[in-house]
């Protein structure tokens, strides 16, 4: 298993590498230039466009040769320097390390919520098939996926913090992230978040639990005499989870990716999710690279972390 | 008892004086007193208008040098009127009669943290080591070249005494002026430590945190999260504020949200202090008794412009069509319905709240009596197009016979230009003209549409390679927003003179190329000739219609009530630091 893991890790740097690379020469070879974004007000000056594109271009070494500043940038990464962002005006490692905790915090709390009560639902649904509980159940995970996150949390700002004055409208980080003012400001944000990922997950849920309850092996448990809260918790639900585990795990890496950007938009969290889509709007390559790298660092290791939660939950699954 | 009465009615009359006399006493001095200091001022914006760098002068956009501005004061801004309010100068700069040399004299008591004094030194040091230095590459360092003899010179400045510099010209731009009054320093015995280091300069720990800044700005830098917000704290060392006590906010904040809804809705609910508010809900907050809303003038306008280029519609080439074409879009309606009347009709590159702006020499089209769509057809009849039927209609025939389909680009994401492009491609329609509206997203503008080459050359794209260039793909019209300055319009010559470097529609015209040289020139040194010369070049431009000026925009600033101090005008900033809650 170690030897595995090994091997995992070094296919992962790799793969990571190569990934950086092929995005390091993109934003170069792409169309854009960080000069873009100024032109109107270049305009608006009277000035010379081409000579601020020099400028600019120059201050930053966007002027050499594409493998010079290859080069240049592995060299520094090595020496652990990420770069500079020059829309942000702070090393690029600093960025990170200031802004990751609101996007982790937000993802973190969106996902235990969405397990929790969508496993949990999903879990009584199955049990209570074709009841009141199941079809309330059904519909509420229909609307849930049929929302849209942003939407629901714009509902929930002009609901909760316009007109009932509940919380306030944006996200206030002069609250400390361990505080309980913190908690209470992030309810919104986890409930937009995380209500499309429990509904999907209660439906998931739901269809494991009633394919395993038809099993063998359950009629078997229940003959047994096994109380129902042992055969439910213990063998449906186990052999349900398999599967739930691979789309709990997808989702978020895709939520990593970006899906929490939306919601961090909407309720003024500086997360990640931000600092990189405004990064990619400002050409701000540094920062692009970087957070390219996070990502797919986080991806691959969410999929170690999926295939060896499959070795616990099902001992048949070895890689050795 | 009478005796009594006298004495009890003396002792009332005189205990009366007195207390009336405190009451006067007390009334006036708090007549007088400064107002207390209190507060968060939360000024709220959208992402996207967040500033780059407080390191000033590496900045290229707009923000970063108005976060600058919190904390360090310029030599001179301008009220609503236009007029010259001094901050960081002493009095007004002083240019010699031939234009040439410009005395700046700056207040002595100005102080950088440390508490040395802010001297001439410092300015002219800023100038010559920094802004003109190679190794630093200033953005904007065209501002202070001069053409001589064919080559780009930098102006020549020199320190007088310590409060006193010059900055000597060899050929006269009577514009000039409005750069100097921009001008802010930096700390010499800071900037020194890290002068020739580009990569040293541009981390160092003071320029970025502005802890230099002493008592030059209203407020200091206290924090910076970026896509949160941006804190300042207030100065009470400010030079301004000796003997009045400003600024009168404890913090000024400026919050950035993602979209401007959550942030009118944070305005709403009175968790922000100050946003801007878009057309469609300034009717909303009008009602709202916890708001205030001040409708205000903008430097900017819209304007389609017409490719007259070779891969443009051979007839835009022609200055009657373009007149034509102009003539049968509505502006009223566009500021009317599409605005909601936060909008004016506009003619020309100078903005009407601009000093310079001439009502009088424009040509106004897409107004009455010049908004009509049958004479705007028997003019393209006369530029020598023909007309078919096609059921109802007229279709305008192009050269070669074909019906004449336009191409209109621009870029999404904003329900007025979305509008506009639609209400635009309904007014052509009417005179016969099918137009397609295409949305590409800004850098494919700028690549596909606006950049341009001589086709056959190697030559590099740029957004004026000359007469002969064409863009990547064709084009006929642009919708897009612009923006001028109103005391210096001629900065607009990057879009209509023949070498501007954002005439990327092509528009090539002696006359025009020659006024404005000659605003920036001794004959623009006489204010009343520049007015003059403007108004000319005004009435040049709208008569050749490179581009149809469609409106002047207004914008809606909403406040909470309770903020005081407010004049509304097109710089209602400008005197930010005197602003107060009640």
């Amino acid at each position: 298993m170690r030897s595995y893991i090994i091997k995992r890790l070094i296919y992962s740097v790799i793969i990571a590498w190569g990934i950086m690379t092929i995005t390091f020469i993109l934003l170069r070879l792409g169309p854009t230039s960080p000069v873009d974004r100024y032109i109107l007000n270049i305009a608006a000056r009277g000035e010379n466009v081409e000579s601020v594109k020099q400028a600019i271009e120059a201050r930053y070494g966007l002027d050499k040769p594409i493998l010079e500043q290859y080069l240049t940038y592995m060299g520094n990464l090595l020496q652990g320097n990420w770069g500079w962002s020059f829309s942000t005006s702070q090393s690029v490692a600093d960025l990170i390390a200031t802004h990751w905790i609101y996007s982790f915090q937000l993802i973190l709390l969106a996902t235990i919520f969405a397990i929790v009560l969508g496993v949990g639902l999903g879990m009584l649904a199955a049990v209570k098939q074709n009841t009141k509980v199941d079809y309330a159940a059904s519909i509420f995970s229909f609307i849930g996926i049929s929302i849209p996150g942003f939407w629901l949390g714009l509902m929930l700002i002009m609901v909760f913090a316009v007109y009932l004055g509940w919380f306030k409208t944006y996200y206030d980080t002069n609250y400390p992230i361990w505080s309980l003012q913190n908690l209470k400001q992030l309810l919104l944000p986890v409930l937009a978040l995380g209500i499309g990922e429990l509904a999907g997950y209660l439906r998931y849920t739901r269809s494991a639990m009633l394919d395993n309850l038809r099993k063998d092996f359950v009629t078997t448990a229940r003959a047994k005499g096994l109380p129902e809260k042992t055969v439910i918790g213990k063998h449906v639900l186990r052999n349900a989870v398999l599967p739930l585990v691979t789309i709990i795990m997808f989702d978020l890496g895709s939520v990593v990716f970006g899906g929490a950007y939306l919601t961090e938009i909407v309720f003024g969290i500086p997360g990640l999710g931000q600092v990189s889509f405004n990064a990619i709007f400002a050409n701000d390559y540094a920062v692009v690279v970087a957070v390219t790298l996070i990502g797919t660092f986080l991806v691959l290791f969410i999929n170690l972390a999926t295939d060896l939660i499959y070795t616990y939950l099902d001992p048949r699954i070895r890689y050795d | 008892m009478k005796g009594a009465e006298t004495l009890n009615n003396s002792y009332f009359n005189n205990s009366l004086a007195a207390i009336m006399a405190v009451l006067i006493l007390a009334t006036s001095l708090s007549a007088c007193a400064a107002p207390a200091s209190r507060g968060s001022f939360i000024e709220g914006d959208v992402a996207g208008g967040e500033a780059e760098t407080l390191n000033w002068i590496l900045a290229a956009d707009a923000s970063s040098f108005g976060y600058v501005g919190y904390t360090l004061e310029s030599l001179a801004n301008y009220d609503n009127q236009f007029n010259i309010i001094l901050r960081c100068l002493a009095k007004d700069i002083e240019v010699s009669p031939d234009g040439l040399v410009y005395t700046i004299t700056i207040r002595d008591d100005l102080k950088w943290s440390d508490g040395s004094r802010v001297t001439a030194e410092d300015y002219v040091y800023t100038l010559k080591n920094l802004m003109f230095s190679d190794w630093l590459n200033y953005n904007y360092r065209d501002d202070w070249h001069e053409d001589v003899g064919g080559q780009k010179v930098f102006v020549t400045p020199a320190v007088v005494d310590d409060t006193t510099f010059t900055i000597t010209r060899k050929t006269v731009q009577p514009e000039f002026i409005y750069t100097l009054y921009g001008l802010v320093p930096y700390p010499k015995y800071i900037a020194v430590k890290y002068e020739g280091d580009v990569d040293a300069f541009t981390r160092a720990r003071e320029f970025n945190d502005l802890s230099y800044t002493g008592n030059l700005g209203p407020y200091k830098f206290k924090q910076w999260l970026k896509n949160d917000k941006y804190v300042l704290a207030r100065n009470p060392q400010y030079f301004l504020g000796k003997d009045n006590g400003a600024p009168y906010f404890e913090e000024y904040v400026i919050k950035m949200f993602g979209t401007s809804a959550v942030m009118q809705a944070a305005l709403e609910a009175g968790d922000i202090t100050y946003c801007g508010i878009e057309p469609q809900n300034v009717a909303k907050f009008k009602k709202m008794h916890n708001i205030t809303v001040y409708t205000v003038p903008t430097r900017g306008y819209n304007i389609i412009a017409y490719n007259q280029r070779a891969n443009g519609w051979e007839g835009l080439r022609k200055k009657e069509v373009r007149q034509a074409l102009s003539m049968a879009i509505d502006k009223e309606t566009i500021a009317r319905k599409i605005s909601l009347g936060f909008a004016e009709p506009a003619f020309s590159f100078i903005p009407s709240s601009s000093p310079w702006y001439s009502d009088e020499t424009v040509v106004k089209l897409g107004v009455p009596p010049l908004n009509d769509k049958q004479k705007a057809m028997q003019m393209l009849k006369d530029a020598g197009y023909e007309y078919m039927k096609n059921g109802d209609r007229d279709i305008l025939l192009g050269k070669d016979g074909k019906p004449v389909k336009l191409l209109m680009v621009t870029t999404p994401g904003s329900d007025v230009v979305e509008s506009m492009s639609l209400l635009i491609k309904q007014e052509l329609a009417a005179i016969g003209i099918d137009v397609e509206v295409k949305w590409v997203q800004w850098p494919t503008l700028l690549r596909q549409y606006m950049m341009n080459r001589e086709p056959g050359t190697d030559k590099e794209p740029r957004y004026n390679n000359g007469p002969l260039a064409v863009s990547d793909e064709a084009w006929d019209m642009t919708l897009m927003g612009h923006n001028t300055d109103p005391l210096a319009p001629s900065g607009s010559r990057v879009f209509f003179a023949s070498d501007g470097g954002l005439n990327s529609f092509g528009f090539f015209n002696e006359q025009v190329d020659q006024l404005f040289q000659q605003i920036r020139s001794e004959e623009g040194l006489d204010k009343g000739e520049r007015a003059r010369m403007y108004g000319e070049l005004a009435r040049m431009i709208s008569e050749e219609q490179p581009v149809d000026f469609i409106t002047y925009t207004r914008a809606n600033r909403g406040f909470q009530s309770n903020v005081k101090g407010i004049e509304p005008g097109i710089n209602m900033g400008y005197n930010y630091y005197l602003w107060r809650f009640e």
